[in-house]
C-alpha cells in the first residue's frame, strides 16, 4: 500500500480547471520528486491529497484514508513543509516546536524539543525569537516541524529553498537518512539538482496533468533523453570536409579540441561511439552536455515553456 | 493538554501578552480613565445618575470587547492566512472544530482581561449608586456572548474572505450597525424599521437588558428574552464560523 | 439633542407656569388633582424614587374627547428657574385617552427617579381636543437633597493609577525580557 496514492485527480478553483487527470503514488522508504513549471499544479495536488481540497474526480489516498471525510487522523503520522512556510515570529524555535508536539499528542519537554532542534542543526539558535531567523533557518526550523510525530510520510515543498550549500547537503543527508529508515518522501521541487540527487522516482505534472512517472533512471535511459555530449579531442577530425561524416551522430559544433554531437535516437551511446572510433575520431573524453533530468524536464514540459515564451514575445529558439 | 486548549493558550498568551494585547490594553485603560475623568471634570456629565453612568460604561465595554474580538477573530485566520503560519496548523492532526475553538482564547482572554480591568472604575464610578453588583453581572452574562458571537464573526470573515483588510472593512460596519443603539439610544426605537432592528440586534438585547437591571432594577428572570436574543447571536456566528472553517483549504 | 429636550421642556412647562390662573369655558370641564403617594420618602435624596397620582374627572355634561395629560417639572431653586426635561427622570411622561363620560375619572400613577438636587414644582396638566385652554392641577412641591453621584476621591486614584499601574507592569516586563 503507498502512502499516498493519487488517481486521474480533477480539481477545479472557482470553476477553472486545475487537476485534469493527475495521478503518483508514493511508497515506504522512496522519495518521489514532484516536478513541474509554475501553475502545473503542484501544490494544488499536495493540497488535495493532504484533504485540504475536495477532489471533483479521481481518488485520494492518504495513509489507506480518504484525507477530505477523514478528517485529521490520516495526517497523524505526515510531516508537511509548505510553501509558503510561516511561523509565530513572537516565539523561539523550542516554544514553537513544543506548540506543535502538544498538537501530534507526542513527548513536549526540553530534551525532545532539543533533540528536535539539533536535528536540523538549529541547537545553537534555541533562545533566538524565531522572527529573527534568516530564510534558511526558517526552512530548517519548518522541516524540524514536519518531523515531529514520527512521520512515515514527509510533504516537502520546496524544503532546500533558501539554504546554501552546505546546508542544503545537511538536509539531503537527512531526508536519504529518513528514506533509508522506510519515511516515504514526496519531495516537490525546481531544483533539479535536488531531485536528482533525492529521488529514486518522479512525476512530471504539467497543466494539470501527470505527463510522466517512473523510476528516474529507467526515464533517463527509456526517454533517451542523453543525446547530447561533448567530445574532448585530441586533435582535429580526419578526413575533414573530404571522408563521409558518421551516420548515427549530429555535429553540431566542433573544433580541434572538442565537439558538441547529438546521437542518433535509434542507436545507443555505446554504438555511436564505436562508429565514431572507427571513422578515427581522436576522442578523449566523452561528457553529457545539457542532458540528464534537465533535459528531460524541458522536453516533457516544453509545450508549456513555450506557450510561456510566446506569450513574452520572445523569439523562440 | 486537548490541541483545543492548547491553541487556545497560545492565542490568548499570543493576544494579551503580545504588542497587540499591550497596545490595546493601553486603549482600553485609556477610554476607561478618561471616560471617568469626563465625569468628574464635566459639571454637565457629573449630573448623571450613578445608575446611568454605570449602564453607560458596561455599553462601552461591550463595544470594545466586541471590537477587540472582531478583530482578533479576523486577524487568528485571515492574518494568519497572510503570514503563512495558517497551513501548519491546518496541517496538523487536529480537528477543524478544535481549531476554532482554540482561536476563540484569543478573544475569550482579552475579554476577561477586559472584564477585570474594567472592576475598578466600576467601584469608582457605580458604588455609592444603585445595581452596581447586578449590573455588572448582566455584563457577565450578556455582554460574554455578543463579544464572543463578535469573535466567531471574524473567525467566519477571516476564513471566507481572501483579503484581511477586506473582512475587517465588512466586521467594522456591522459592528458599527450592531452597536449604534449605543449612540441613538431610545430614539432607534421610534420607527417600526427601529424597533424590528431593535428586537433582533445582539448588541441592542445587551443594552436593554443593562438598562433593565441597572437604571430600571428589574430582576434577572425578566431578562431572559434579551438572553435569548444574544444567545441566538452566538449560536448562529458559531455556526458561520464552523461551516467558514470546514471548507477552509490554505 | 439636548437643546431639544430643553425646549419640549419649555414648550410644556411655560404655559404651566402662565395658565395657572387662566378660566375657560373648557377648563371648567376637566377636574385635574395631583398628590403625592403615601410612601414617598419624607427628605428624598438624589437616586430616590418618587411617586405621584393624578385624578382627571369630566365634571362637565358632555364627554371629553381626545383627553391627553402630561407631567411637568420645573426648577425653583432661586437663580435657577427652568424647566426640567424628563427624559431622564421619569419614562411616564404623559397619557392620552381616546373619551371620558361625564362624571368618570381616571386616575394615573407618575413614578420618576430623583436626578438631580434642588427645589422643584411637579404639575399634571390636562387638555380636550374641542378645549381651547388647559386644565392644571395645583402644584406639587419637594426637595431632593445633594448625594454625591461619582465622587472624585473615588474616581482619581482608579482613573489615573490604573493606567500607571498598566504602563508600571510593562516597562518591568520588558526589563526583565530584555535581561533574558
Amino acid at each position: 500500500m503507498g502512502l499516498i496514492e493519487i488517481e486521474h485527480l480533477q480539481l477545479s478553483i472557482d470553476e477553472v480547471p486545475v487537476l485534469r487527470d493527475v495521478s503518483l503514488a508514493v511508497a515506504p522508504g522512496e522519495v518521489l520528486g514532484l516536478l513541474g513549471p509554475n501553475g502545473a499544479g503542484k501544490t494544488t495536488t499536495i493540497a488535495a491529497g493532504l484533504g485540504l481540497l475536495r477532489p471533483e474526480g479521481g481518488t485520494v489516498r492518504l495513509m489507506g484514508a480518504d484525507p477530505w471525510t477523514g478528517g485529521a487522523v490520516p495526517r497523524r503520522r505526515v510531516g508537511v513543509l509548505p510553501d509558503p512556510n510561516g511561523f509565530y515570529d513572537w516565539m523561539t524555535a523550542p516554544d514553537y516546536l513544543g506548540f506543535f508536539a502538544d498538537l501530534h499528542g507526542v513527548a513536549n519537554d526540553a530534551a525532545a524539543n532539543e533533540r528536535r532542534m539539533a536535528n536540523v542543526g538549529l541547537a545553537p539558535r534555541r533562545g533566538q525569537r524565531i522572527g529573527t531567523f534568516s530564510r534558511g533557518m526558517r526552512q530548517r526550523l519548518g522541516l524540524a516541524r514536519a518531523l515531529i510525530g514520527d512521520p512515515l510520510l514527509l510533504v516537502l515543498d520546496e524544503p532546500t529553498n533558501g539554504l546554501d550549500p552546505r546546508g542544503r547537503r545537511e538536509i539531503h543527508d537527512l531526508l536519504l537518512d529518513l528514506a533509508g529508515q522506510g519515511v516515504g518522501i514526496l519531495l516537490c521541487t525546481h531544483i533539479l539538482d535536488d531531485a536528482e540527487r533525492l529521488c529514486g522516482r518522479v512525476c512530471v505534472i504539467d497543466a494539470g496533468r501527470t505527463v510522466v512517472q517512473g523510476k528516474l533512471a529507467d526515464l533517463l535511459l527509456g526517454r533517451n533523453s542523453q543525446r547530447r555530449f561533448r567530445l574532448n579531442l585530441a586533435g582535429p577530425l580526419p578526413g575533414e570536409g573530404a571522408a563521409p561524416g558518421p551516420a548515427h551522430v549530429r555535429i553540431l559544433h566542433q573544433s580541434s579540441e572538442y565537439a558538441i554531437v547529438d546521437i542518433d535516437p535509434h542507436v545507443t551511446p555505446a554504438e555511436a561511439w564505436r562508429e565514431l572510433f572507427f571513422l578515427g575520431w581522436p576522442i578523449v573524453t566523452i561528457a553529457p552536455e545539457g542532458g540528464g533530468l534537465e533535459a528531460l524536464y524541458l522536453a516533457l514540459t516544453a509545450g508549456n515553456t513555450q506557450v510561456v515564451r510566446a506569450a513574452a514575445a520572445e523569439p523562440v529558439p | 493538554m486537548s490541541p483545543a486548549l492548547r491553541i487556545a493558550r497560545k492565542e490568548a498568551g499570543e493576544l494579551v501578552l503580545g504588542l497587540r494585547g499591550q497596545l490595546w490594553l493601553a486603549v482600553t485603560t485609556a477610554v476607561l480613565s478618561g471616560f471617568s475623568l469626563l465625569l468628574v471634570g464635566s459639571q454637565e456629565l457629573s449630573l448623571l445618575d450613578n445608575a446611568q453612568v454605570v449602564y453607560d460604561m458596561a455599553g462601552l465595554i461591550t463595544a470594545l470587547g466586541a471590537l477587540l474580538a472582531v478583530i482578533a477573530g479576523i486577524d487568528a485566520i485571515g492574518g494568519e492566512r497572510e503570514r503563512g503560519s495558517l497551513l501548519p496548523l491546518l496541517l496538523a492532526p487536529v480537528p477543524r472544530g478544535s481549531i476554532l475553538v482554540g482561536k476563540l482564547g484569543g478573544p475569550v482572554a482579552a475579554w476577561a482581561v477586559m472584564l477585570a480591568l474594567a472592576a475598578p472604575y466600576f467601584w469608582a464610578i457605580g458604588s455609592t449608586g444603585q445595581n452596581l453588583t447586578s449590573g455588572m453581572a448582566a455584563l457577565l452574562a450578556l455582554g460574554t456572548p455578543v463579544v464572543l458571537g463578535f469573535g466567531f464573526l471574524g473567525v467566519a470573515l477571516g476564513a471566507w474572505m481572501q483579503s484581511g483588510r477586506a473582512a475587517l472593512s465588512v466586521a467594522l460596519t456591522g459592528l458599527v450597525l450592531s452597536a449604534s443603539p449605543l449612540l441613538l439610544g431610545p430614539s432607534l426605537r421610534q420607527s417600526a424599521i427601529g424597533r424590528m432592528f431593535d428586537a433582533v440586534n445582539p448588541f441592542s438585547a445587551a443594552l436593554n437588558c443593562f438598562d433593565a437591571v441597572i437604571i430600571d432594577s428589574q430582576g434577572a428572570v425578566s431578562q431572559a428574552s434579551h438572553a435569548v436574543v444574544t444567545m441566538v447571536w452566538l449560536a448562529v456566528t458559531a455556526w458561520a464560523a464552523a461551516a467558514a472553517m470546514r471548507r477552509l483549504s490554505r | 439633542m439636548q437643546y431639544r429636550s430643553m425646549l419640549i421642556a419649555t414648550l410644556l412647562a411655560v404655559p404651566l407656569l402662565a395658565g395657572a390662573a387662566r378660566h375657560t369655558r373648557a377648563a371648567a370641564e376637566l377636574a385635574v388633582s395631583l398628590a403625592p403617594i403615601a410612601t414617598n420618602p419624607a427628605a428624598p435624596r438624589m437616586g430616590d424614587r418618587l411617586a405621584f397620582t393624578s385624578s382627571i374627572r369630566n365634571t362637565g355634561a358632555a364627554p371629553v374627547e381626545g383627553l391627553i395629560a402630561w407631567l411637568s417639572l420645573v426648577q425653583v431653586d432661586p437663580g435657577h428657574e427652568q424647566p426640567v426635561d424628563l427624559e431622564d427622570w421619569s419614562a411616564h411622561k404623559a397619557i392620552a385617552l381616546a373619551t371620558l363620560a361625564p362624571g368618570a375619572e381616571v386616575t394615573t400613577r407618575w413614578p420618576m427617579r430623583l436626578i438631580q438636587s434642588g427645589q422643584y414644582r411637579v404639575v399634571v396638566s390636562a387638555v380636550s381636543r374641542a378645549g381651547d385652554a388647559l386644565t392644571p392641577s395645583r402644584f406639587v412641591d419637594f426637595t431632593v437633597a445633594p448625594k454625591p453621584v461619582v465622587e472624585s476621591r473615588r474616581v482619581l486614584p482608579v482613573a489615573l493609577g490604573v493606567p500607571a499601574l498598566l504602563v508600571v507592569s510593562l516597562l518591568l516586563r520588558r526589563r526583565r525580557s530584555a535581561a533574558i
